[in-house]
């Protein structure tokens, strides 16, 4: 393999269009659907950059004209620089990984055969052919004794998206097009190929276009996000925290939903925060001088820490008596433990079934590194929203983020799904 | 039928036995010929028409209309340009496999799902091979759905070849003698031989496409 290595590539819009016939009719004067209009984006290497956007708003078809599946009306793609439109059609199709939600799986061939299926049409030998086939399902997760001579029909649909991504890495190429390729699969399952997915990519590291219409999957997946609009107009690209923190319009506010600060919690992690300093003591330590210290700390508590930098708990600074010593009976063990890459999602979520305004941050041995205050939660979301070109949160919107349906069931049952699959495996 | 005549006769049948191997041999040589050659054109018709969609319709006509020809009246007319030669039995009876071998053809190429084809498309496969490894491959159980009506329906048809008379008559040859010399021994065996011949076909068709497709009879109950 490593003697055809290319890692990834770079994959450059310039000013690519697709337009197809009007719609005629009582569509008339709509804009067509999949069409593209004047798009340029540069998708570094090694990237994923994810296409969200509604129905028929051209993601598709701009994913299509990476490997000319549609060729653009004008515009160039570069990849690495190359327009792909001079290259050779199927020496450009067979150099480029393509999934897609149905996954196409030949249903006459078994997995082993259909894994292998771009290195066969390089015509690789037999004996690697099979070798590829055999480290890639293993890489996928599928034990290769047990799937290779199987075929498709005998295959679940989760394992079946993991066959159509292991053949699309057959040849290793440096770019992955990727067609909602977990859309058809239920959501426990979609989460767990998610996670895999995004596991697999800290290896493979390659340039992957990933198409959504799903924007939780787009935020999840994306080191960028391109989110479309009907017309094929790109609306906005950056990563998703740019876009959760900073809307472009009203379309993307819009379509990145109510509850986009919420997102943005689940993106940033303890580490993103800047921690306060505790006011700790050690059983034994004097009281009189660590109740000076609580005093003069905002927080006004102690935290009573033991010999290896354990939290033991909390002491007001009322509690602690004017002489003596500290000693662990004196600590109130209420405040959760966080560590730095916690979600601040799921830090924030703690501390509010604690019903306190902090978290202790410990590292691996559990040792306190410093304190989270919702505080400083709220002052990094701040500081996220940097100028912002549209504030989606007006009157109306407000009011209708006050009834709190929306956002919060989804996104707590998928924690749920993730708690399950992480007993389960 | 004369009195005492018996309605089957074993002893001539026994006697007989290099006169009926015989004609079931030219039986099959009237089946198998015909057969192939259908295969050919169709297969090249429904090619052309998976490509080019718009023949699909104009093919369908004339394979149609040639198909609606009454085989005695093909006879009577080619029998003067080709005389009493194997080609005048074989070109109608290639004519009537036409219908039913296209028909089923395009019907296994146009059943092969969208998806497959563009998963094909788009991991480079150049035409060919996509016809060759994927359009074809899966098509298979239509194409022998197609062989097997077509072979009975020949194997039937043939018999009419008797009008070509000792020389490549067939199963219908026995049957005609049969009925002229008021002999039922020849003409039910010759039906019966050629109802024998029509069932061993389909039975062939039917084991060669459970060889060929593995994969049809994989399921997902069957792990």
């Amino acid at each position: 393999m490593a003697d055809q290595h290319r890692q990834a590539a770079v994959v450059e819009f310039d000013h690519v269009t697709k337009r197809y016939d009007a719609p005629t009719g009582k569509d008339k004067g709509k804009p067509t659907p999949g069409a593209v209009n004047d798009l340029s984006m540069h998708v570094p290497a090694g990237k994923i950059c994810v296409l969200v956007g509604p129905s028929g708003c051209g993601k598709t078809t701009s994913l299509k004209m990476v490997n000319r599946l549609i060729e653009p009306t004008s515009g160039r793609i570069l990849i690495d620089g190359v327009d792909a439109g001079t290259r050779e059609l199927t020496d450009l199709r067979r150099s480029i990984g393509y999934v897609i939600q149905q996954i196409g799986l030949f249903p006459h061939q078994t997995i082993g055969e259909n894994v292998a299926t771009v290195p066969r049409l390089l015509g690789w030998p037999k004996e690697r052919l099979k070798e590829r086939s055999e480290e890639l399902l293993a890489i996928v997760g599928l034990d290769p004794a047990k799937y290779r001579d199987r075929f498709p029909s005998q295959l679940s649909g989760g394992e079946r998206q993991r066959v159509g991504v292991a053949r699309a890495l057959a040849a290793d190429p440096p770019i992955m097009l990727m067609d909602e390729p977990f859309g058809a699969v239920d959501p426990i399952v979609r989460d767990r190929l998610q996670n895999e997915f995004l596991r697999l990519q800290e290896t493979i590291a390659k340039t992957i276009l990933f198409v959504t219409h799903d924007i939780d999957e787009a935020i999840k997946m994306g080191d960028l996000v391109a989110v479309f609009q009907t017309g094929g107009i790109l609306a906005q690209f950056g990563s998703p925290l740019d876009i959760l923190a900073a809307p472009a319009s009203e379309f993307v506010a819009r379509f990145v939903g109510q509850d986009r600060g919420l997102k943005r919690l689940s993106l940033l992690r303890v580490s993103d925060v800047p921690l306060q300093p505790a006011v700790t003591a050690r059983p034994g330590d004097s009281a009189e001088d660590a109740r000076r210290r609580a005093l003069d700390d905002p927080q006004r508590y102690l935290l009573v820490i033991d010999e290896t930098n354990r939290p033991l708990g909390w002491v007001g600074h009322g509690d602690i008596p004017a002489d003596g010593t500290i000693t662990p009976s004196m600590a109130n063990p209420v405040s959760p433990t966080v560590n730095k890459r916690t979600t601040l999602k799921d830090a924030l979520s703690m501390m509010l079934d604690a019903d306190v305004q902090t978290g202790i941050v410990v590292d691996r041995n559990g040792a306190v590194q410093g304190l989270l205050t919702v505080a400083a939660v709220a002052a990094k979301m701040r500081e996220g929203e940097h100028a912002p070109a549209f504030d989606a949160l007006g009157g109306a919107e407000t009011a209708e983020a006050e009834g709190g349906t929306d956002g919060e069931t989804p996104m707590d049952a998928g924690a749920a799904d993730q708690a399950a699959i992480e007993q389960g495996v | 039928m004369p009195p005492g005549t018996k309605i089957f006769d074993f002893g001539w049948v026994a006697g007989h036995l290099g006169q009926v191997g015989e004609r079931i041999v030219q039986h099959l040589q009237l089946t198998v010929i015909p057969l192939a050659l259908g295969i050919v054109i169709a297969m090249v018709l429904a090619v052309i028409a998976l490509r080019r969609p718009i023949t699909y319709g104009p093919v369908t006509l004339v394979t149609g209309i040639l198909y609606t020809i009454p085989s005695l009246a093909a006879f009577a007319v080619l029998r003067p340009i080709f005389g009493l030669s194997l080609l005048t039995a074989i070109i109608p009876l290639t004519t009537y496999t036409l219908l039913i071998l296209f028909r089923n053809f395009t019907a296994g190429f146009n059943a092969v799902p969208a998806e497959i084809l563009e998963a094909a498309e788009g991991m480079g496969y150049t035409r060919r091979q996509r016809l060759f490894r994927v359009e074809l491959p899966l098509a298979v159980p239509l194409i022998i759905a197609g062989i097997r009506l077509a072979s009975v329906t020949t194997i039937g048809l043939a018999t009419v070849a008797a009008v070509l008379g000792d020389a490549f008559g067939g199963l219908g040859q026995l049957i005609t003698e049969g009925i002229q010399t008021f002999f039922p021994t020849k003409y039910l065996l010759g039906a019966i031989l050629s109802v024998v011949l029509a069932f061993g076909a389909d039975f062939l068709f039917v084991r060669f496409e459970r060889l060929v497709t593995p994969w049809a009879r994989a399921r997902a109950g069957a792990r």
